[in-house]
């Protein structure tokens, strides 16, 4: 639990913020900007004729605002001079249609910005979503659920910001600033470069911002994906900490995250508000500079009251400086979103590029191999941590149709066989074929499908009873399914729960845990494949139940390549052939009264179960 | 998933006086902040007075004048600079300051809930309600007070200025503003529903990714990952239809305000017609209030973003009031601590849960007694209840009045903490925290940093037959076992999740099935294990095993919801039950191998 504050991601973070301190790294990291926004382009590709429009109407909309003072301004006369009730009321309708006009421009703009913003970010999410989906299973088990749906979920909503707030629009305001620029050095370039003195400060100001900023941002990201991960594992777990009584201690954990998530937020704040407190002031203090110069170079020319000359040129400046900074204004705000929004794209983007994908594709030299073997391991040597193998040198052949039981004890490196042979981690020592062919060089997705498989931990999904049991099958055979659970005997237990569109609540928490197991069991019978997996399927129920299941597993297993693994050897005594592993190594194998005689690991722990009983 | 509260459609009134209460600790800084924000409006107002002087000045040729009015703007600027940060800093602050109350509010109360809850409350949904909504919510508090200070001024100043000019004319130019009445109804009440459709997508969304990614094996080895991914788009479509839809909302409001700040001109034009024309107003005036008129469009418009602001602070607080107020299952107002040996008894223990509206009974009057130090073993069929009868022990789940009792006191008089220190209990699925081995291990340790902590963990993973195994692990006892424990095996997290029971030495156990994952040599040391523990404490023991069972000193054999059998393992073997089936069956499979071991044995 708390060990996650310590995630790479952090220290990755504060590592580069360490280094990037120079000069140069500061370089490094506004084009590392440019980098993220450009790699946001592809998104915005499909929909750009969306974006155009809502570009064009922009200031189409703006000149709608003016029309109406203008006819205000005809209105007045109209009263004043021509003292016309007519012309008057023809003045009404054309601002009342004016004000049509620039509601239909308004809604259509926002209307298609709001629009073409929610695709990118859709289909972001969507990438996203399929990344999660290639990533290898070695990646879920260092890292929190939490975190990886706060890069969906969160991450992905803040960088939707970008869209939603029309940061995205930064470019237009730049667009403004360069035209009120050439026409205020048009209009007097002395009192322009005097009111641009104003802008080094701000720029200065800016960069300074832009890097706290950002830490600040990068700080939050974390943090929400804390936050996340750490709920979700209470809520997960909420029994252990309440039969343990720890939810004070648990809560508090929670609570430092969450203060840690608030500060970040506060120095957010911070620094949000000075920069726009800043960008406002300025303003201000600009067009008193402005006039000060003004007022000096008057006092040049002349002293006395030729100062009138450069009334109109100064009154033009006060209303062109109050236009200059209404851009920079914009973006002074705009900017903080950017940067906020930047820090969820450093996240997002860092996990599609995270090179761990699932199955890759291995080219390599591996004739396929004729064989009498469905399943063939040849020198298997793994380790999940380098260093630390679990499997030493397993050779292991399984003939087709043929079934076969693995025991030992726990830890022994059981459920890590079949894990491999569904290619969920990657062999890198020895060779692992299916028929014939190496794993390496299957597609993971047919290799996977042509497996049924009860995993040792059972997993239902939230939903109805029969996309648990069809998995991933839009159109399920009732029949079928009715049949896999007549088979497991799960059939009355679906039928007290409304069918096979009872509901099934998340992780299954509304079945008995060997209820569970059964669903599971009529799952994988459904799938119907010619090689089956059981990895201690019958762990949790009863010897009545047991024992009809291994019926119903010796009809359903019968032609059909089987790995059975279980610790209660009653339930493997009918295999062809068992393999004792020990300590990640094939440590006997043969037929039940073969192990008997060899008097083994096998007798040993067989005398051991039958003493007990 | 259904929240609770989603029955009710419209914004609760009391929700509003709650969340006012939110604000309480933080009045005092809300308050300055305000009165910065009223000075900044004060000055920001100033500035063109000042202006118009220089700028006179200038004309004037009184340079001097120009001079020091431009350095009184540097001034006031500066001053500015300080008014608007420091403004914002307060308001925005008490915006994340109320997030945090409630969000560490929020996980007091999920520890709090029952199994009833968070069946119907799907992981995402709450992780969604914990950031997302929340952040509506703090959006309300932080910006909508600083638009509502800034439109008040900006109302306030212009309406001052009109007033000043014209009452007359004022009053027919505010006459359409009341209709704002009616849009801000019409508005607020769409707007919070979309909102709440909108924050309940993308709770759904979360919830697609959550069970996506806790299921990735299973996803993986059945290769559903496109099934998955179909389903994903369809969540993130209705997210992007659900914000659209907020967006049309949104769009159609924006004109209608407006339309109300343009009625104002309109009526202005025709009513200040007719009185410059009658010579009671002058055209200049009536320009000049026209320009103030001008001023009222902004604030009108910041209304309506207003208007949404708080609309949608409001769907998301009351989204996290499903959480916040939801009702513990079991209350922990007992107050008695358990001092006895641990003697347990259930009198006539009725439980059901409601699937739909419907009551579905689990436990139909369960009777049992187990004297202090004793052993009881409960067995039955899959589904029969003993899980749902081991959780009720120590009130995991809500145990009825008058129906369980440690050493003769009723649970549910206990003090909950206490009773769930004197009743152990490990669930039949482990679940583990990702953490290291030894923290796990220590998680019910008050003090789990302590001097002979060290010696307690490792006598407890002895006791679970798990230390020499953690020695292997890459790590130690150190070592991380990941989410729910991924990293290690089934049999290794089983027992680690026992090792956690044992370290406390609660008087009494209550184990559910505590070796379903373990071999028969393990099995057979932790059942040893048990007996040396046993002899000090009540042991409660859920099994499929009749090995394990015979060893307690009485059987309960459950089937659908109620006790069948009960004894002794000898008596229940000869009163020719269920019990003495399996057990026939299990003795069978022994002596059968027993048999042809002997037999092997007695050839040459
Ligand atoms: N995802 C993982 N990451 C790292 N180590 C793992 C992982 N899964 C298993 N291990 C380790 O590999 C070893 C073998 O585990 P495996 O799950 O294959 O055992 P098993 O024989 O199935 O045991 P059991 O009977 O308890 O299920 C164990 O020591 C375990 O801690
Ligand atoms: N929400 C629910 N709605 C309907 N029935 C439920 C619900 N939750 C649990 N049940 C049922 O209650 C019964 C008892 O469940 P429990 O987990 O106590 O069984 P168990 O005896 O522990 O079984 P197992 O041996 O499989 O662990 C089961 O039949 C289960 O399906
Ligand atoms: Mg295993
Ligand atoms: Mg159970």
């Amino acid at each position: 639990m708390s060990d996650s504050k310590a995630t790479p991601e952090t220290k990755r973070a504060e590592s580069r913020a360490r280094l990037l301190t120079s000069a140069q790294a500061e370089q490094a990291e506004r084009h590392y900007d440019l980098a993220l926004l450009k790699r946001l382009l592809p998104y915005a590709k499909p929909h750009k004729w969306l974006f155009i429009a809502a570009m064009i109407l922009m200031p189409l909309s703006s000149l709608m605002g003016l029309v109406q003072p203008y006819l205000l301004k005809r209105g007045i006369d109209s009263v004043v001079v021509e003292k016309s009730e007519g012309a008057l009321m023809q003045v009404v309708y054309l601002f009342a249609g004016a004000l049509a006009a620039e509601f239909v421009v308004r809604f259509a703009q926002t209307y298609l910005m709001q629009l073409a913003g929610q695709k990118c970010t859709a289909d972001l999410r969507g990438d996203v979503m399929g990344k999660i989906q290639r990533l290898r299973v070695g990646y879920f088990d260092r890292t929190p659920v939490g975190r990886v749906v706060t890069r969906v979920t969160n991450d992905i909503d803040s960088l939707a910001e970008l869209f939603a707030s029309g940061a995205v629009t930064a470019i237009t305001d730049l667009i403004t600033l360069v035209g009120i620029v050439v026409a205020m050095l048009l209009l007097d370039w002395q009192l322009s470069l005097v009111a641009f003195t104003a802008l080094p400060p701000l720029a200065l100001l800016v960069n300074l911002f832009r890097k706290r900023a950002r830490s600040a941002f990068r700080d939050i990201r974390t943090r929400v994906a804390q936050l996340n991960a750490y709920l979700a594992e209470q809520v997960n777990g909420v029994r252990v900490v309440q039969a343990f009584g720890r939810e004070k201690e648990c809560a508090d954990e929670y609570k430092d995250i969450n203060a840690a998530y608030r500060d970040a937020n506060y120095r957010s704040i911070r620094y949000d508000a000075l920069l726009y407190s800043v960008v406002q002031s300025i303003s201000v203090a600009c067009v008193a500079l402005v006039l000060y110069f003004a007022a000096v170079r008057a006092g040049w020319v002349s002293a006395g009251a030729e100062g009138a000359l450069y009334v109109g040129t100064v009154v033009a400046f006060y209303d062109y400086i109050e236009r200059f900074f209404v851009p920079i204004r914009d973006l002074a705000t705009k900017y903080t979103i950017i940067q906020s929004s930047l820090a969820s794209a450093e996240r997002v983007f860092q996990l599609l590029d995270t090179d761990e994908d699932d199955a890759p594709h291995r080219p390599g030299d591996r004739p396929v191999v004729e064989e009498e073997a469905a399943v063939a391991f040849e020198d298997v040597t793994f380790a999940y941590r380098d260093g630390h193998p679990v499997l030493h040198e397993v050779s292991i052949a399984v003939r087709p149709g043929e079934h076969v039981a693995l025991v030992g004890a726990t830890g022994s490196g059981k459920t890590t066989l079949t894990s491999l042979l569904l290619r969920l981690y990657e062999l890198e020592e020895g060779s692992l074929r299916v028929d014939g062919k190496d794993v390496r060089d299957w597609d993971a997705k047919a290799l996977r499908r042509s497996f049924a498989v009860v995993p040792q931990d059972v997993f239902l999904f939230s939903g109805t009873l029969r996309a648990n049991l069809a998995l991933g099958e839009l159109a399920p055979d009732d029949d079928r399914l009715w049949e896999a659970l007549e088979r497991t005997g799960a059939a009355d237990l679906v039928r007290k729960r409304g069918g096979l569109d009872g509901r099934v609540d998340e992780r299954g928490q509304n079945f008995s845990a060997g209820e569970r197991q059964l669903l599971a069991f009529a799952r994988a019978l459904y799938r119907d494949v010619d090689r089956i997996i059981l990895d201690e399927a019958t762990a949790n129920v009863d010897s009545e139940t047991e024992h009809r299941l291994q019926l119903a597993a010796r009809e359903a297993l019968e032609g059909r390549t089987a790995i059975v693994v279980a610790h209660r050897l009653s339930t493997i005594r009918e295999a062809d052939r068992i393999i004792v592993m020990h300590q990640g190594r094939v440590a006997e194998e043969g037929t039940h009264e073969e192990l008997l005689a060899a008097g083994g690991i096998y007798a040993r722990l067989h005398k051991l179960q039958t003493a007990t009983s | 998933m259904a929240s609770p509260s989603d029955t009710s459609a419209s914004p609760s009134e009391r929700g509003d006086k709650r969340l006012r209460a939110y604000l309480r600790p933080y009045e005092g800084r809300l308050a300055f902040g305000v009165l910065l924000l009223l000075l900044t409006n004060a000055f920001d107002k100033a500035i063109p007075w000042v202006l118009q002087g220089a700028i006179d000045a200038l004309e004037g040729g009184t340079f001097d004048k120009v001079r020091s009015a431009a350095l009184t703007v540097m001034a006031i600027a500066a001053g500015l600079w300080i008014f608007r940060t420091r403004s914002r800093i307060e308001v925005f602050n008490v915006g994340r300051d109320v997030e945090y109350d409630l969000r560490n509010e929020l996980i007091d109360n999920v520890h709090r809930l029952g199994p009833t809850f968070f069946r119907k409350m799907a992981t995402g949904e709450i992780m969604s309600r914990a950031t997302s909504d929340l952040g509506q919510v703090r959006l309300l508090v932080g910006f909508g007070v600083l638009r509502v200070v800034d439109s008040i001024f900006a109302f306030g100043g212009a309406i001052a200025l009109m007033l000043a000019l014209s009452p007359e004319l004022t009053l027919y130019a505010m006459a359409p503003f009341p209709m704002i009445i009616f849009l801000a109804r019409f508005f607020g009440k769409r707007l919070y529903l979309r909102s709440r459709e909108h924050q309940e997508a993308l709770a759904k969304l979360a919830d697609v990714a959550q069970e996506n990614l806790a299921g990735v094996r299973v996803v993986r080895a059945y290769a559903i990952e496109d099934a998955e991914q179909r389903r994903f788009d369809e969540a993130n479509q209705a997210a992007v239809d659900a914000s659209m839809r907020l967006v049309v909302l949104r769009g159609f409001m924006w004109p209608m305000l407006l339309l109300v700040a343009s009625l104002g001109t309109l009526i202005v034009i025709w009513k200040g017609g007719e009185m410059v024309l009658a010579e009671r107003l002058t055209v200049g005036e009536l320009a000049a209030f026209n320009a103030y008129l001008a001023q009222l469009v902004w604030p009108t418009l910041a209304l309506g973003w207003l208007l949404s602001v708080v609309q949608r602070g409001r769907a998301g607080y009351d989204r996290v009031r499903a959480i916040l107020d939801a009702e513990p299952e079991v209350h922990s107002e007992g107050t008695v601590v358990p001092t006895g040996p641990g003697a347990m008894s259930v009198d006539h223990l009725e439980y059901s849960v409601r699937e739909d509206g419907e009551e579905v009974p689990i436990l139909k009057g369960v009777d049992l007694q187990v004297p202090a130090k004793g052993s009881l073993a409960i067995m039955g069929t899959v589904g029969s209840g003993k899980s749902t009868l081991a959780a009720l022990l120590p009130r995991l789940a809500p145990t009825p009045k008058g129906r369980v009792f440690l050493d003769g006191e009723d649970v549910t008089d206990i003090d909950l903490r206490e009773l769930r220190r004197a009743v152990g209990y490990a669930q039949q699925e482990p679940f583990l925290f990702s953490t290291t081995v030894e923290r796990n291990i220590a998680f019910g340790m008050d003090d789990p940093d302590g001097p002979d902590a060290r010696e307690r963990i490792e006598s407890a993973a002895e006791e679970a037959c798990i230390l020499e195994e953690i020695e292997t692990l890459p790590d130690g006892m150190e070592t991380l076992v990941g989410e729910r424990g991924v990293q290690l095996s089934g049999g290794q997290k089983q027992r680690i999740a026992l090792a956690r029971a044992l370290l406390n030495e609660p008087q009494v156990i209550v184990l559910d099935d505590p070796m379903s994952a373990v071999d028969a040599r393990t099995e057979a040391q932790i059942l040893r294990a048990l007996d040396r523990a046993g002899e000090g404490r009540t042991l409660i023991l859920v099994t499929h095993r009749v090995a394990a069972a015979s060893r307690c000193e009485s059987i309960v054999v459950l089937h659908d919801g109620a006790i069948v059998e009960r004894g002794t393992h000898a008596e229940l073997c000869a009163a020719g039950g269920r019990y003495s089936t399996l057990a026939e069956r299990q003795q069978l499979e022994a002596e059968l191998a027993i048999t042809e071991d002997d037999a092997r044995e007695s050839r040459p």
